[in-house]
């Protein structure tokens, strides 16, 4: 059953993430790239951890994507087709294919026996525990970062008087 | 499930990342291929947690500090391409070379 | 859980002093805005104190572990919060003159400053990943912060790219580390790596992908591209701060990565930084003869003193030992001098270029027009370079010595030649102050006070250790991890 659910969603990251890198619309990206992170997030509730894959859906889709849109927006990107690769594509697409053979065959090789076993119900309250607990510094350096990207965010894009 | 399935996806997500990267020259493009590069990284995380049923819960931890933490830095990045654009009306990465060696 | 509350106290006073200064912008009028400046050094000023106030006790661990205070994290903390004194006494009337927002300036500097805090204190993958990112995500912004100028701009966009990017390659090294060790923490990993027979190429392939990552960050070849562009295109100040502290917060992560997670892989990755160093050094100092521009000069001079702080890591040992100590200690103590003599050589260009501009050849005849500034600004340039009794000349033996330790004598060889090839770009900017006529520049430099104050500070400092470089020495012997 998890091996079925992991097929397909699998095919839909994969085609989605080609798709993003390949198509010539920027929305139609945006939307690509939306189907990976709801793949991710279905991948995370398999494995899991749900409350990773509601976060994925509540930040990721909901504001990541939304956030894009608006960039999209209102820098008027011109909607419809364009030409948006550069030159390197051929060089690109030989680093990466490169980087894939070389990181699949050592990942190959290393875990070839281990399976994962769906056994271990995990709860938010554990990892809120663990959060809180034990993770609380990155907790509170996070709290740091984002209070600052929230007044730089501001500073930057506010129209000077 | 052989785990080894998960990680040969999340390797692949990875390089198409980087093939964005390197090929792409709109800023909101090479943005989204970034994207994708760090949802791989959070794909390991959840899937190691799981295998190797650490107590701690760090994998998902880390993923959920990952997740945040791209949140951030896209309002900052969108900030910097909107301002870009007012000043340039481009977000083309070749266009936006004024400076070299 | 009990909370050491001496251990974070250098955190919590800046964090503290950075909630005041975002009220205080609040609340000020637009011509008051200089205001914040005060209470931005007071505030740093006494995250100085209370970390004086912890140096010399013993080691500290709190909030679950993940806290380390001992002597590497309070050296490094005091130089952080040095440089930040620094860059926030050159900043005041460069902000005023280019009409930058003052406030969100102040502020946004002791955020990615209170990242550099945590970092130096993180013995673990997580924290050191998110303080990263505290350090990195400010600075974007201050980058930008020229907003009407495209440069400052670009600057902007460049720098945030490349170090997401740098981001993403580093998480997932992060996590395949994770899979293979099962703990983030950096010294359980060290032991499971010892422990577990894992696949060598697993772990080369992890380590990999978290030194790319670093590299682009302290802009090490071939990750360099962006420093000379964002370096140009920010305010200077903002310049400074980036190629001081928030280069050396870059090291500081690695070192303690390298040193005790990955030490016991020492035999797979010294080639590998071996060739990076040198390809670094030697880039950023070719590269710098045939530039024009001040800033893009140090920018350039930078990359190739990366290369120097790096070489000590080509000589780690992996049964331990004396050696790694002294590896460990000379790049810190470069870490240490470095700071000034670019602090210097950046308040000296900051000073000089409102008045006189930012090319070289601005500077033609400096040393008739402005003596002063000219030979400090020499003082500062043969620091870089190396030429005794200065401060850069100690540094570069302290390296010097540490890669002879190791006995990797082609490594001393390559870092001589680069030594030579860099004297000629020093002593071309040299050569135009003194041995030229005066252009149609200005007569008579206006240094502002603080401005005196960062040079003075910076001039002191690289005497100082130049005449006594065991000063140098001795804390940074004392400030290692191994």
């Amino acid at each position: 059953m998890q091996q079925v659910v992991f097929g397909i969603v699998a095919a839909l990251i994969v085609f989605a993430a080609v798709r993003l890198v390949t198509t010539r619309n920027l929305v139609h990206g945006a939307l690509y790239l939306l189907a990976v992170l709801a793949g991710a997030a279905i991948l995370f509730l398999l494995f899991l951890a749900e409350f990773v894959a509601w976060v994925q859906v509540l930040v990721y889709i909901g504001a990541v994507v939304v956030l894009l849109l608006f960039g999209l927006m209102l820098t008027r990107a011109p909607i419809g087709n364009m030409a948006l690769d550069s030159q390197t594509r051929p060089l690109a697409a030989v680093v990466s294919l490169a980087i894939f053979g070389i990181t699949s065959t050592i990942v190959w090789k290393t875990f070839k026996g281990q399976t994962v076993h769906f056994s271990k119900p995990n709860t938010v309250d554990t990892l809120g525990r663990a959060i809180f607990s034990q993770y609380v510094l990155p907790f509170e350096i996070v709290s740091v970062v984002l209070l600052a990207a929230l007044v730089g965010a501001v500073v930057l894009a506010r129209k000077e008087e | 499930m052989p785990v080894a399935w998960v990680l040969i996806l999340s390797s692949f997500l990875f390089s198409v990342g980087i093939y964005g990267v390197l090929a792409r020259r709109n800023a909101v493009l090479v943005l989204m291929s970034i994207e994708l590069m760090l949802n791989a990284a959070n794909i390991n995380f959840v899937v190691f947690n799981l295998l190797l049923h650490s107590i701690s819960y760090i994998g998902q931890v880390f993923a959920l500090f990952i997740i945040t933490i791209a949140a951030a830095e896209l309002g900052v990045g969108l900030a910097i391409v909107i301002l870009i654009f007012r000043n340039r009306s481009t977000v083309s990465i070749d266009e936006v070379s004024l400076m070299k060696w | 859980m009990q909370i050491d509350y001496a251990a974070v106290a250098p955190e919590l006073v800046l964090t503290g002093a950075l909630c005041i200064v975002l009220v205080v912008d609040l609340v000020l009028p637009d011509n008051r805005k200089g205001l914040i400046m005060p209470v931005s050094l007071l505030g740093v000023a006494g995250t100085l104190l209370a970390l004086l106030a912890l140096a010399g006790d013993p080691t500290r661990t709190t909030l679950g572990g993940m806290f380390v205070v001992d002597s590497f994290a309070v050296t490094l903390k005091i130089l952080f919060c040095v440089a930040a004194l620094l860059t926030l006494a050159m900043s005041y009337d460069y902000l005023r003159k280019e009409g930058i927002h003052q406030g969100e300036f102040y502020f946004l500097l002791l955020c990615s400053l209170l990242g550099m805090l945590t970092i130096a204190s993180s013995r673990d993958l997580l924290p050191i990943f998110v303080s990263l990112e505290l350090v990195s995500v400010p600075a974007f912004v201050l980058a930008g912060l020229q907003k009407i100028d495209v440069k400052s701009n670009e600057a902007a966009l460049k720098f945030f790219l490349f170090s997401i990017l740098s981001t993403a390659v580093m998480l997932f090294g992060m996590s395949l580390i994770y899979g293979i060790t099962g703990t983030t923490n950096l010294a359980e990993i060290a032991v499971r790596l010892a422990a577990t027979p894992v696949l060598r190429s697993i772990a080369v392939l992890s380590v990999f992908f978290v030194v790319v990552g670093f590299g682009f960050k302290i802009s090490a070849f071939p990750f360099q591209w962006w420093v000379p562009d964002t370096y140009e295109g920010s305010p200077v100040p903002v310049a400074a701060f980036l190629s001081v502290a928030s280069k050396t917060a870059g090291f500081v992560g690695l070192l303690q990565i390298m040193f005790i997670a990955f030490h016991g892989l020492a035999d797979v990755w010294r080639p590998f930084i071996a060739a990076v160093a040198i390809l670094t050094m030697t880039f950023g100092n070719l590269v710098a003869l045939t530039q024009r521009h001040i800033v893009r000069l140090l920018a350039y001079s930078s990359i190739g003193q990366a290369g120097y702080i790096l070489l000590p890591l080509a000589v780690v040992n992996v049964n331990g030992g004396s050696v790694n100590h002294e590896a460990f200690a000379a790049s810190i103590a470069y870490l240490l001098i470095y700071a000034f003599m670019e602090m210097g050589a950046f308040s000296v260009a900051v000073a000089y270029g409102r008045e006189g501009g930012y090319f070289i050849d601005d500077y033609a005849g400096l040393g008739y027009r402005a003596p002063g500034l000219a030979v400090v600004m020499t003082v500062f340039l043969f620091s870089l370079a190396g030429i005794p009794p200065l401060a850069g000349w100690a540094a570069k033996l302290f390296i010097f010595r540490a890669v002879i330790d190791g006995h990797e004598y082609w490594l001393a060889v390559a870092m001589a030649v680069n030594t030579v090839i860099a004297l000629f770009y020093y002593a071309k900017v040299v050569r135009r102050m003194f041995f030229e006529p005066a252009g149609d520049g200005p007569l008579g430099v206006k240094v502002p006070l603080l401005l005196q104050a960062t040079i003075a500070v910076s001039t002191v400092m690289v005497l100082l250790v130049g005449i006594l470089p065991d000063l140098a020495a001795h804390l940074a012997r004392m400030s290692t991890l191994v």
